[in-house]
């Protein structure tokens, strides 16, 4: 019985999809062979319409498209018939792939019907082409076909569930994204005159999926997709240091401040002590984190001793930070009560700045390790290498097992360093990206995050107390001193995020100034929800954000939409998140997931019993 | 620098104005929390709410001309309390029907009061930052020379107000039941969601009129961050004043207080304006660490309830 409800139910969900897919097809353009800087194009569409704007040069062809549409269509129409069949899961798995197949058709037909125009231009004539939404569409189909043939073959449920640790922010991002499309087709009017609904239809969802195309951009441009590894650095610190925080049950929202602390502390070594560099740039770091994590551990202590709360203890200590930054480098003489103060740190002239980092103690552009004088450098491949090796061919403990580690990947970047390159210019697009040391430094980060938080006692007894405190207490975990520990940890982490900025250069200086970006502080929430507090997770999560800042630009650029587009997202993402992403409870509670999980291990059990 | 009679009177009615939008919402973090569920969302949405006054009326003005127009600010103040009820509206049925953990949730309302403002201003005026003057402020009531918004005035109505509201009526008495003891107020017929629906939307409600009242009764215009942690700073005194409205009076006072001073000390050769702007935040972090007496929370309050 449970079957055939099953099967109405798989057949009624495809049909919806093909309905939706058939609108977009018709609604939407499939490919733009053309577009001005301003986001107008020449939709190209199989029901036999383009719209023009800007012009199309004479020698491209559109019969692609009905190469690809017709085959598309009986596609269509076969997944609608096959899944009212018996036993459809194997056919509809068969149909996604078949779909993605059709999608790659598209992509290709497209590209070598551009290629073919640009062929013999000495500059490319098509620059600006892009796929539309009516064949991203066909992919989307073809994945929501692949999903609910899992779903609906045995235990697809509970592997859902069981991976609801992915589940849930791709689905919050997926609401998250169709929200700001309804967000960007309001605020932004159509770039071209429409004459009927189905042009303007056509105008509107052509603008969103370029807006997307936009953002999404840097994953297939080399200078931006280094910009998006510069964005993305300050953002894994900062999401690990609120990470850390949620694991041991405390939530940081201080990392702002943690983070200016960070930066003033890094400025005062980086500027004022002597020394070479082996000795002040650790230094210089090791203060960023100290200092970071000392004004983290305050609310930490608060908490642990008076019992007030972290959250808006570590909001009011962002705001103390940021005047305590003003007052450090706005101006150099201040009057107390009649008496003078002066101060030495302010460098002069109108703009709140400190003077510059010396050279010692500045973190090394990204073209420096990569590539020292000109010639490919071996020490960091040779390290990462070395290092791995050490660590998974010992059979010792953990301890051991990162000590040689460690050591051999030491030894790597020495031997490296010595071996010869062969030289190489990257071109000033991309030396031109401020992607510093500090992104190793990130890593690093996640790492660490990694072995304490997993795979030390320290990180067990963190996370037992951030799941069951009186628990963690009764077990013998003293929560005040772990308390202090978490929250000095998580500020260290922000603090470190500060040396990208003052010592790494990330903005366009070697200075503390007052256009620090301490807001990536709050962007750390953001990063850590979606991320779900693990290591892997936030590395990507600040990754994919970095992305979408970086394309933010572009938005900000060719369509005249805020770039704040992104901040948007973010905090949707952050509130679906936070909501499960509307899915059923199995989803979010782990004693309902594992019932479902029960419960379809059962199932299983029982249908094996059953056909032999 | 003399402190004379000039500098307290000033500093009296900077006082006052100061305090008004963090009583506002205080009072409404209050009511909030009674029912049981944090509100940490207040400080944005005093921006959503300050973000709609001035835009309601501005586009009003450039629909209608400038002249004045004396019920136009009032329009701005309804609508900045609609949205500000909207947002917690938001707020509630995520924490409340999908079970969110509350202070998440409210921080992605925080986090979206940073990025959304930006885009609307962009929409309206091409720049991201602040939005065009207004013409038509909130009336100031009073004699002259003392004068004063009447927000102002409703601010310091709402403390007895919300006082026999709370403890004298029934829906007070439900509102308390359900954030002391929801199981409880279920077993006797009290609807658990809708008291807390009711105290999330009314908390938003204060925090927009608190909006309105920075954007076009303090100032005339939005300006991006203007909360300033005002939002934030309301729920320390909320948690200073023992969540009741005498109390919540003099400790939004108190912080009224310490900006007032902070201001009135800016320009002057007494202690520099970037460090005295700190002061009410440092004051904030002393008093939550216990230079007050015990405060006991609604026994409930941030835990979602399950029928």
């Amino acid at each position: 019985m449970g079957v055939w409800k099953d099967r109405k139910r798989l057949g009624i969900l495809v049909a919806l999809g093909g309905g939706v897919l058939l609108l977009l097809w018709y609604l939407a353009p499939w490919a733009v062979p053309h577009r001005l800087f301003g986001g107008e194009g020449v939709l190209l569409s199989p029901f036999g319409h383009h719209l023009p704007q800007g012009t199309l040069p004479p020698g491209y062809r559109d019969g692609w498209l009905s190469w690809v549409f017709y085959p598309s269509l009986v596609w269509l129409a076969l997944t609608l018939v096959l899944a009212w069949t018996p036993k459809p899961a194997r056919k509809l798995y068969l149909m996604g792939i078949l779909g993605l197949g059709l999608f790659l058709l598209t992509y290709l037909l497209f590209q070598a019907s551009v290629a073919q125009v640009n062929a013999g231009a000495e500059r490319p004539i098509l620059r600006r082409y892009t796929l539309g939404l009516g064949s991203y569409a066909t992919l989307a189909y073809s994945l929501y076909l692949l999903l609910l043939a899992r779903l609906f073959s045995p235990g697809g449920l509970a592997f859902l569930v069981r991976r609801r640790g992915v589940v849930v922010p791709l689905f919050s991002l997926l609401l998250a994204s169709l929200l700001g499309g309804v967000i960007v087709a309001v605020m932004k009017a159509n770039p071209g005159e429409a004459k009927t609904l189905r042009e303007a239809a056509m105008l509107k969802l052509d603008l969103i999926t370029y807006t997307y195309q936009l953002l999404y951009s840097p994953l297939v441009n080399p200078s931006g997709f280094l910009q998006s590894l510069l964005l993305a650095t300050p953002l894994i610190l900062t999401g690990l240091a609120v990470a850390l925080g949620f694991r041991g049950g405390l939530f940081n929202i201080g990392a702002p401040g943690q983070l200016i602390l960070g930066g003033i502390a890094a400025m005062l070594v980086g500027v004022y002590l002597p020394g070479p560099r082996w000795l002040v740039l650790p230094l210089a770091i090791l203060a960023a984190a100290l200092a970071g994590g000392l004004w983290g551990a305050l609310p930490g202590w608060l908490k642990a001793r008076f019992g007030a709360h972290e959250v808006i203890n570590t909001i009011m200590l962002n705001y103390i930070a940021a005047s305590l930054f003003l007052f450090l480098i706005s101006s150099n003489e201040y009057k107390f009560f009649g008496y003078t103060l002066y101060l030495p740190f302010k460098y002069p002239g109108y703009e709140a700045r400190s003077y510059e980092i010396r050279p010692e103690a500045r973190i090394p552009h990204w073209t420096e390790l990569v590539a020292p004088g000109g010639e490919l450098s071996f020490a960091l491949p040779l390290a990462l290498l070395l290092g791995l090796l050490g660590y998974f061919l010992t059979r010792k403990s953990l301890g051991h097992r990162v000590l040689l580690g460690l050591l051999a990947g030491m030894v790597g970047y020495l031997v490296g360093g010595f071996l010869p390159g062969p030289a190489v210019n990257f071109g000033p697009d991309l030396t031109s990206v401020r992607l510093n040391g500090a992104f190793l430094l990130a890593l690093l980060a996640l790492l660490f995050f990694h072995f304490y938080v997993f795979r030390t006692v320290g990180g067990y007894e963190l996370r037992a107390m951030g799941l069951a405190p009186k628990a963690a207490e009764y077990g013998g975990v003293l929560s005040g001193r772990k308390m202090v520990l978490t929250m000095f940890l998580a500020g260290a982490l922000a603090g470190l995020a500060a040396t990208h900025y003052v010592l790494g250069g990330g903005i366009d200086e070697y200075r503390l100034k007052q256009s620090l970006p301490y807001s990536v502080g709050f962007d750390g929430i953001a990063v850590a929800l979606m991320g779900q507090n693990t290591p892997l997770g936030v590395g990507l999560a600040a990754w994919l954000f970095g992305i979408l800042l970086t394309g933010g630009l572009q938005v900000n650029l060719q369509l005249g939409i805020s770039r704040e587009l992104v901040a948007v997202l973010q905090a949707l993402i952050v509130l679906f998140i936070a909501a499960g992403g509307f899915l059923p409870r199995y989803f979010t509670d782990p004693l309902r997931a594992a019932e479902v999980e029960l419960r379809e291990e059962s199932r299983k059990r029982g249908e094996r019993e059953e056909t032999p | 620098m003399n402190l004379d009679a000039a500098f307290w009177i000033a500093l009296f009615f900077s006082t006052l104005r100061q305090t008004t939008p963090l009583l506002l919402t205080a009072l409404g973090g209050m009511f909030s929390e009674r029912s049981g569920v944090v509100n940490i969302a207040l400080e944005g949405i005093i921006l959503f709410g300050a973000l709609t006054a001035a835009v309601v009326v501005e586009r009003v003005e450039h629909t209608l001309g400038p002249g004045p127009h004396p019920w136009l600010p009032w329009l701005g103040v309804l609508s900045a309390m609609l949205v500000g009820g909207l947002v917690a509206l938001v707020h509630a049925v995520v924490s409340i029907k999908y079970r969110a953990d509350q202070i998440i949730s409210a921080t992605a309302i925080n986090l979206l009061a940073l990025g959304a403002p930006s885009l609307v201003l962009t929409y309206f005026y091409g720049n991201a930052t602040n939005s065009k003057e207004v013409a038509n402020r909130l009336p100031l009531w009073g004699p002259e020379g003392f004068a004063l918004s009447p927000l102002v005035y409703l601010a310091f109505l709402l403390v007895p107000l919300s006082w026999w509201v709370l403890f004298k009526t029934p829906f007070g008495l439900r509102l308390r039941a359900v954030g002391e003891h929801p199981e409880a107020a279920d077993t006797l017929g009290i609807n658990v969601y809708r008291m807390r629906y009711i105290g999330v939307v009314l908390s938003g409600i204060l925090a927009g009129l608190a909006g309105a009242y920075l954007a076009i009764g303090f100032l005339n215009q939005f300006v991006r961050g203007m909360s300033a942690g005002m939002g934030f700073i309301s729920l320390a005194a909320m948690i200073f004043g023992k969540w009741h409205p005498l109390g919540i009076l003099f400790s939004t006072l108190l912080f009224g207080f310490a900006s007032a001073l902070a201001i009135q000390l800016q320009g002057t050769e007494i202690l520099p304006a970037v460090l005295v702007q700190a002061f009410p935040y440092v004051v904030t972090v002393l008093v939550l660490a216990g230079f007050m007496g015990k405060s006991r929370p609604p026994a409930a309050v941030g835990r979602p309830y399950e029928k």
